[in-house]
């Protein structure tokens, strides 16, 4: 396998399991929203699903290997409450964002673009889910 | 890793800002410690292209703050903005080396901006100047180094998030 290769593959594979972890984590958030909030996280979730699919298409048009999701994720924080799911919910946005960067550092425009956009659309998440913004989202690993 | 303060050599990209390369950079013994300067040329001008944006829209906030005077609902958060996009232009300058003798930036006065008319029109031209700049930023990072792209990529995501704000301070 050739070397650019490998690092697509490789970035791809981390954006990946950063989409299936929120695409999970989203499901634990959403349980404990009702209202608008709940329409918020069903949208998000499906957003999440479709990068996600994306991605694996991705992956297997480079001749890789999707990753597997795995059953259960290790959730940043305990949720009890709509408070905790909307704060679980924009920390799962800022790993997003930055799986995403590894793709931003490939060789390829259209990677790095891919990459850039969808820093951006996680810190917009980020921020309707928490109010507050960051200086540099996805820049120091938040996780 | 902290994520204010000085960023690790390993993680930085450093451009060195001059067309005579290796010969003004001959005496800086910090540089040559990082390796062979890069060849300066597109990457340099894209950079101080990021910096300039920062800085009018630095100006912008400041002068849109003026508009909002005493009405703190709306100055808290223009001022976070306005201290992320400070973060912004501090980070991205210290991604430009520019050697002893040049000067630090192309354009050294950066005229302050017109006040907006009212506070509507000053939101309304914040969203634009936030929504270009990420824009902007995208295309520029398409071929700047690694470590350069990552740092606009996530600027440009602090960027779109901003409007996020403008738009819930514009409805309050």
């Amino acid at each position: 396998m050739s070397q650019g290769r490998a690092v697509k593959l490789a970035a791809l594979q981390a954006a990946l399991a950063a989409e299936e972890a929120a695409v999970y984590g989203y499901g634990v958030a959403g349980a404990h929203m009702s209202g608008g909030g709940y329409a918020r996280a069903y949208a998000d979730t499906v957003a999440h699903q479709r990068a996600r699919d994306a991605l694996v298409q991705m992956i297997i048009a480079l001749g890789g290997q999707p990753r597997a999701s795995a059953v259960a994720y290790q959730l940043p924080q305990a949720v009890r409450s709509a408070a905790d799911a909307r704060s679980l919910a924009a920390s799962l946005e800022l790993q997003v964002a930055a799986a995403y960067r590894g793709l931003v550092a490939t060789p390829s425009a259209d990677l790095r673009k891919l990459g850039a956009i969808a820093m951006q659309q996680a810190a917009v998440r980020a921020t309707r889910w928490s109010g507050q913004t960051q200086a540099f989202p996805g820049l120091a690993n938040p996780g | 890793m902290p994520q204010t303060g000085q960023p690790t050599p390993s993680r930085r990209a450093v451009l060195a800002a001059t067309a005579a390369g290796s010969l003004a950079l001959a005496g800086c013994r910090g540089i040559a410690a990082l390796g062979p300067p890069p060849k300066p040329g597109p990457a340099v001008t894209t950079l101080r292209a990021a910096i300039t944006a920062e800085e009018r829209i630095i100006a912008q906030y400041e002068a849109a703050l003026t508009v909002f005077s005493g009405r703190e609902k709306a100055t808290g958060p223009l001022k976070s903005i306005l201290a992320e996009h400070h973060s912004h232009l501090a980070r991205l300058r210290s991604v430009l080396v520019v050697p002893p003798g040049l000067p630090t930036s192309p354009s050294p006065s950066q005229s302050p901006s017109a006040p907006p008319a009212g506070r509507r029109e000053a939101l309304a031209g914040l969203i634009t100047a936030e929504r270009s700049a990420a824009a902007r930023l995208t295309q520029q990072l398409l071929h700047m180094p690694s470590a350069t792209a990552q740092l606009m990529a996530s600027i440009s995501a602090s960027e779109a998030a901003h409007v996020i704000v403008l738009d819930t301070a514009g409805t309050a």
